[in-house]
């Protein structure tokens, strides 16, 4: 048992860089693998709901293949298996950073495929009398609107993001959760460094979450011009934290 | 490069070892989560006090951190804090039943708080009891509403028993791993176990989906 006065927290002192480096790696996945997964969803969405059956039924089975099996595995498969298929491999950095991209776009395409039904057809209809394209009507009539009502699940995709990018460390990525194993076992001091380490993804959740919470504030309001509720859907994606 | 299915037909045995320890960790973080999540949505409810404040923190922490800490901490801080040796697969489960219930409890609190406060007034005015009130009145209602994001919920916890192969747990994910790396057909135990999760989950989003839709028509 070991008792707190016994704690000795200079390994993590002595390892601070290479913890720091752990951490902006985090971050820099994270922010990398979700501004990619946006439009990416976005597209993937436009295809889903206007595409032809031939991009339409390719895009739902990718969307949920990608949802309906674990991170874990298709990180691990595509870094391990895919190369079998493709003939070269990656490096687990790229891997990891395809595996969490594909993640994260199938869920934002969920969510931006709810905003955009969500938006009535008088809208689309009321756009085409005035003799506008369906392209122009998505970009200048549609769009603005759905942002409102996507961004708070969006921003909730985000923590979630923040949170997924820890489960890369399995390849060989020096990530903030690898760089604490690596430390651990290092210095033997499980307690110290891996509580740090759960306080650090505490506070960068939390200080997403905060600005989560600004943006959805901001969007609430732009719901209230636009005098669009949030759809059912949505309310739920927004609890939900992908795995 | 062919698939060669035979290898993993050879190794069903151990695939099968490594689902039964998926099901064991599912089920307990879910009987640990769910009495769990009930209190902390208990607590909730009160909406001010001390127990409320302490059930918003946990909720808003334990869904903050990720799983796969908390399952790193669980794993290697617990035994010298507590003094004992205890298993990945026990840490592990724990660790995930503490982050469930945090989901479960805002499941179970947005189900109640679904229940038009006329209903309570109603109930109270005829002079039922707290008992009635919940059993016959506030819950049937909240249940409904509770399903669908329940079953997803399920879905979620399934897939998080994956992250307990990071500390070594040999559930169903691993073993592909290591099957994987031994018979160096990554691609065909990997893809195979990926189908296996893929054809559980994706029924059960489907029947949470119907349940919503069904749900929604009734509310019309």
């Amino acid at each position: 048992m070991t008792d707190l006065g016994s704690l000795d927290f200079s390994a993590i002192w002595k390892f601070r860089e290479a913890l720091a480096w752990g951490l902006l790696t985090t971050i820099w996945m994270g922010v990398v693998a979700f501004a990619l997964a946006v439009p990416g969803g976005t597209l993937l969405a436009l295809g889903r709901l206007y595409g032809p059956w031939w991009l339409r039924l390719p895009v739902l089975a990718f969307v949920d293949v990608i949802r309906f099996t674990p991170l874990l595995v298709q990180a691990v498969w595509i870094h391990f298996a895919l190369p079998a298929l493709t003939g070269y491999s990656t490096s687990a950095t790229v891997s990891g950073l395809v595996a969490l991209t594909l993640h994260v776009s199938a869920y934002a395409c969920e969510i931006m495929r709810s905003g955009i039904q969500a938006i009535g057809k008088g809208q689309w209809e009321a756009s085409r009398s005035l003799g506008l394209h369906r392209p122009a009507t998505f970009r200048l009539v549609v769009l603005p609107q759905v942002w409102p009502i996507v961004m708070p699940p969006l921003a909730g995709a985000a923590v979630a993001t923040l949170k997924l990018t820890a489960i890369l460390g399995i390849l060989a990525i020096d990530d903030l959760m690898k760089v604490a194993s690596r430390v651990n076992s290092f210095a033997f001091r499980p307690v110290e460094v891996f509580t740090v380490v759960a306080l650090v993804y505490l506070l960068l959740g939390l200080l997403l979450q905060w600005g989560a919470g600004a943006v959805e504030r901001r969007a609430a309001r732009a719901r209230l011009r636009i005098a669009a509720p949030l759809p059912t859907d949505l309310r739920r994606q927004t609890v939900e934290a992908a795995t | 490069m062919t698939f060669q299915w035979d290898v993993v037909l050879d190794r069903l045995p151990d695939l099968w070892l490594g689902a039964q320890v998926t099901v064991l960790a599912f089920l307990v973080a879910l009987g640990l989560g769910l009495p769990l999540g009930a209190v902390l949505c208990a607590g909730r409810l009160r909406g001010r006090g001390l127990w409320a404040g302490l059930a918003g923190a946990y909720i808003g922490v334990f869904r903050t951190i990720p799983e796969i800490v908390l399952i790193f901490w669980m794993f290697y801080c617990l035994p010298p804090l507590l003094g004992v040796t205890v298993s990945g697969l026990w840490t592990g489960s724990l660790a995930l039943a503490l982050v469930a219930a945090a989901y479960l409890a805002e499941i179970m609190r947005a189900g109640v708080q679904s229940v038009a406060p006329g209903q309570w007034e109603a109930a109270s005015a005829l002079g039922l009891g707290r008992w009635p009130l919940w059993a016959r009145v506030v819950l049937p209602q909240a249940l409904k509403v509770a399903t669908p994001p329940f079953i997803n919920f399920l879905t979620e916890l399934l897939k998080g028993t994956t992250l307990l192969a990071t500390v070594g747990v040999a559930d169903l994910a691993l073993k592909a791993y290591v099957l994987g790396a031994q018979t160096f057909r990554y691609l065909e135990f990997l893809t195979a176990v990926a189908l296996v999760y893929f054809v559980i989950i994706f029924p059960v989003a489907r029947l949470a989906d119907m349940v919503e839709r069904r749900l929604a028509r009734g509310q019309r």
